[in-house]
């Protein structure tokens, strides 16, 4: 989110709450006085759905981002053919809960896919994320090849990709990758995820992945990035398979700019989101902030 | 209800059930089917005894127990098998039903030809040769099902509501999607199947049917070794058919005898051709066929003793006719067959496999494909899988749990994570990272094993014009390589991948590895 976007959206925010206190509480978030870039809430022993909920809240509450009648794409990454424990894809109970929180704030309909690497009734079921969800009333449906159109993108490497449909035609976008190691490009989390959403041979976006990453970002833009680090892959990913190479941390990182988040995502493993090629490309393509320092980040115990 | 009526319900049931279980022969994202998807090959005895004598009784899977019970029912009942459940004599019924009149065309000695057959196939499996399954029915439904009358059917109606769907007509589309939807989740498979050799599996199967325009049943009267089978084994049967005072010989229940089992006007009556389909005691005229049970001497079996001894020498001359071949050497194989994970070593492998095409069908990624003459004749149609096409899903045990005679054994799962069907190696023309000094990893990112069996050294390279970047270039650790080739499905290099699998270093073999240790 570009600074000008953010102060906007808390002059909103404040009118809001004021307008809220007339309305007796009409826009409940308790501190939502305070606005922040970023919310790290952590909560050991607490289940992934409470911390998400939790630093959701912190965030300023769904309704902030999610209005009455929204469709909403939610990107998971369910890339897998692995269980929860095993952290290669992110958590269901995480996806659940912000499919909750959508609903509750109003809107119409939620879609959740990913495309896959792994085949994807395996991953969908597998992931848990599928059965999750689905008993909720989301939409879980499997990547319709038809449904991949040309986009225009005019980045740095890609000129134009096919991406999926119903990602374009979303009324809010919320991305909810999940924090875990990758062989090439160190880390793969919030930028990283759009992978997903982007038809044919997209292995050769691997050549040149930083800038193909950002590329990306120029054309699909999320309301919300949920970044779930519960639990973390810290080596053999992207789809690791030993759980002696998952950490749990128990925590949950919410942002609207998808570079600060991976910017601080690299710091759960103990890096820079210098050392990573799509959060240099991304910052220097004005997606978003690596620089930590600049970015007000509130850490919540739950 | 006429018998006829209770027979026809019968076999619609039987039918529905066999199409009921194809379908869910399908991954739905757990690693069991929910179903016995295999029920029917379970119960086929034909293949249970062929597979007995072929494996020398060893690893039979228990559920192929369940056929010994349509023997008992045979040489209590006779073929009652052939006429109220065998969902390819269904088939046939329903294709011949097509046909105005039904004259018998053949001369009635070539009803001995299936027995000659049997002979033949039998004898082959006393000798290790397994092949009953290129003619047993079931197996033959079901590869025929598998591998070309549902591709073609899930392509057909894809076909179709996809002109729809990009025809862009306004309101066609609201309508056709969901129903296309409805079909997809309950019928068409998952994605689109593709199979080597779908025309010529498919086109034996239409002759087959075709059969009977020209005589109704040919199949199962002339040519079926299970129904040669039940036929031998119904010889004492209790089932028995009297004709009582008023018969004209009117000839209408031979012209419409299923199993060419009536001869001389309806008078003589052969209880092993016969289908058990009642349809002579419904058509009568004068209502005086009947069948009841009982003991009653049926006229003998008379097949001929130089035929018989033909038969069964030619199924024995069959074993090293088909055997002569270099497949036969331990130390001679087809490196890029790559066998299902669980299947037993190549030549106890082929003495199981009935090429019943289950396999194929549940492969999750498409990727097991008949073979030709790949492994030689005794391996037509026998499954390998085909990276290119379809990689081997590292958590999927399905092949081993749908295979009826333990040709691929039942694995669980964290055995079957560990068995190498193959290796893989690199072609360092091609990769990018050796070749081009372009960077890619997608080899590495697919590894499922943990640790993976791909690892990086970081190389310094330099591309045109001198300007030096430093590559991850690929290496493989054969001790880690599972050989399920992700790696080659997924490599960039499109068309002939840099990395790809050979069967070497597969756990089954002892001869066909490459390491010391």
């Amino acid at each position: 989110m570009k600074r000008r976007e953010f102060l906007k959206y808390t002059a909103i925010a404040g009118y809001g709450l004021v307008i809220g206190h007339k309305f007796g509480g009409l826009i409940t978030p308790a501190d939502a006085a305070e606005r922040y870039d970023m919310v790290v809430a952590r909560g050991a022993g607490k289940t992934p759905s409470v911390i998400t909920k939790a630093a959701i809240d912190a965030f300023g509450g769904m309704k902030r981002f999610i209005s009455r009648g929204d469709i909403v794409v939610i990107k998971p990454n369910i890339g897998w053919d692995r269980t929860p424990e095993q952290a290669a894809n992110s958590n269901p109970e995480v996806v659940a809960a912000i499919v909750k929180l959508c609903f509750d704030a109003g809107a119409k309909k939620v879609k959740v896919f990913d495309r896959t690497v792994n085949d994807p009734r395996r991953c969908y079921k597998q992931s848990g994320i599928a059965d999750a969800v689905s008993s909720l009333g989301a939409e879980v449906s499997y990547i319709d090849e038809r449904r991949f159109k040309d986009v225009s993108i005019k980045g740095q490497v890609l000129k134009s990709w096919p991406l999926y449909t119903d990602i374009l035609e979303a009324d809010k976008i919320i991305n909810v990758p999940i924090a875990k190691h990758h062989g090439l490009s160190k880390l793969t989390m919030s930028v990283k995820n759009w992978m997903g959403i982007m038809g044919g041979q997209r292995g050769r976006i691997h050549q040149k992945i930083g800038e193909s990453l950002a590329d990306i970002c120029l054309v699909v833009k999320p309301s919300l990035t949920v970044l779930d680090a519960v639990r973390i892959l810290t080596t053999n990913g992207p789809q690791g398979g030993s759980l002696a190479d998952v950490k749990r941390l128990d925590t949950v990182v919410v942002g609207t700019d998808q570079v600060g988040v991976d910017s601080y995502g690299a710091t759960l493993f103990g890096m820079k989101g210098s050392d990573l090629s799509y959060v240099k490309a991304g910052a220097a393509a004005g997606i978003g902030i690596m620089d930590l320092s600049r970015l007000k980040i509130k850490k919540l115990n739950v | 209800m006429s018998k006829k009526t209770c027979r026809k319900i019968s076999q619609g049931f039987f039918l529905l059930l066999f199409l009921f279980l194809f379908v869910q022969t399908e991954s739905r994202g757990n690693d069991t089917l929910g179903y016995p998807v295999k029920l029917f090959l379970d119960f086929d005895p034909l293949i249970f005894i062929t597979t007995i004598l072929a494996s020398q009784a060893q690893k039979i899977p228990v559920a192929f127990f369940l056929s010994l019970s349509v023997i008992l029912a045979t040489v209590l009942l006779g073929r009652i098998f052939c006429g109220w459940i065998c969902p390819l004599g269904a088939l046939h019924n329903i294709v011949g039903s097509l046909k105005k009149s039904h004259p018998r065309k053949m001369h009635a000695d070539w009803h001995k030809t299936k027995y000659y057959i049997l002979f033949i196939l039998l004898a082959a499996s006393v000798f290790t040769l397994q092949l009953a399954g290129f003619m047993d029915p079931i197996s033959l439904l079901i590869r025929s099902f598998s591998l070309s009358i549902f591709p073609l059917l899930n392509h057909g109606i894809r076909g179709l509501f996809d002109s729809i769907y990009n025809a862009h007509i306004p309101g066609i589309v609201d309508l056709s999607e969901p129903v296309y939807g409805f079909l997809k989740k309950n019928i068409l498979s998952f994605r689109e199947p593709y199979y080597l050799q779908a025309v010529f599996v498919g086109s034996l199967f239409v002759v087959i049917l075709s059969l009977n325009f020209f005589e109704r049943r040919f199949w199962c009267k002339y040519l079926c070794p299970l129904g040669a089978l039940l036929g031998l084994l119904s010889r004492f049967s209790l089932l028995k058919r009297e004709v009582s005072e008023g018969c004209t010989s009117c000839g209408i229940c031979e012209s419409r005898c299923q199993g060419g089992a009536l001869s001389e006007k309806g008078e003589t009556w052969k209880n092993t051709e016969c289908l058990a389909c009642f349809d002579c005691d419904d058509i009568c005229p004068q209502n005086v066929v009947n069948f009841s049970l009982g003991r009653k001497p049926h006229p003998s079996v008379n097949l001929g003793r130089r035929q018989v001894i033909i038969s069964l020498a030619s199924g024995i001359l069959t074993v090293p006719l088909v055997r002569s071949t270099p497949f036969s050497r331990s130390d001679f194989s087809a490196p890029g067959v790559l066998r299902p994970p669980g299947a037993l070593e190549e030549k106890e492998f082929l003495k199981r496999c009935v090429k019943c095409g289950e396999c194929m069908k549940v492969c999750i990624t498409n990727g097991l494909q008949p073979t030709f003459l790949e492994t030689g004749f005794e391996g037509l149609w026998s499954p390998r899988l085909i990276p290119r096409i379809g990689y081997c899903e590292y958590r999927c045990t399905l092949c081993g749990q749908v295979c009826p005679t333990g040709a691929i054994q039942r694995l669980p799962l964290e055995e079957k994570m560990k068995v190498k069907i193959g290796l893989a190696m690199i072609d360092k023309g091609r990769c990018l990272p050796y070749a081009h000094a372009t960077a890619c990893i997608v080899c590495e990112e697919v590894c499922p094993t943990s640790p993976k069996a791909i690892w990086f050294e970081e190389f310094p390279v330099k591309g045109r014009g001198g300007k030096e970047l430093i590559v991850k270039q690929p290496h493989i650790d054969l001790d880690r390589c599972i050989g399920c080739g992700i790696c080659e499905a997924k490599c960039p290099v499109g068309n002939r991948p840099a990395i790809y699998v050979t069967n070497i270093g597969e756990s089954r073999s002892k001869t066909n590895q490459l390491l010391l240790l």
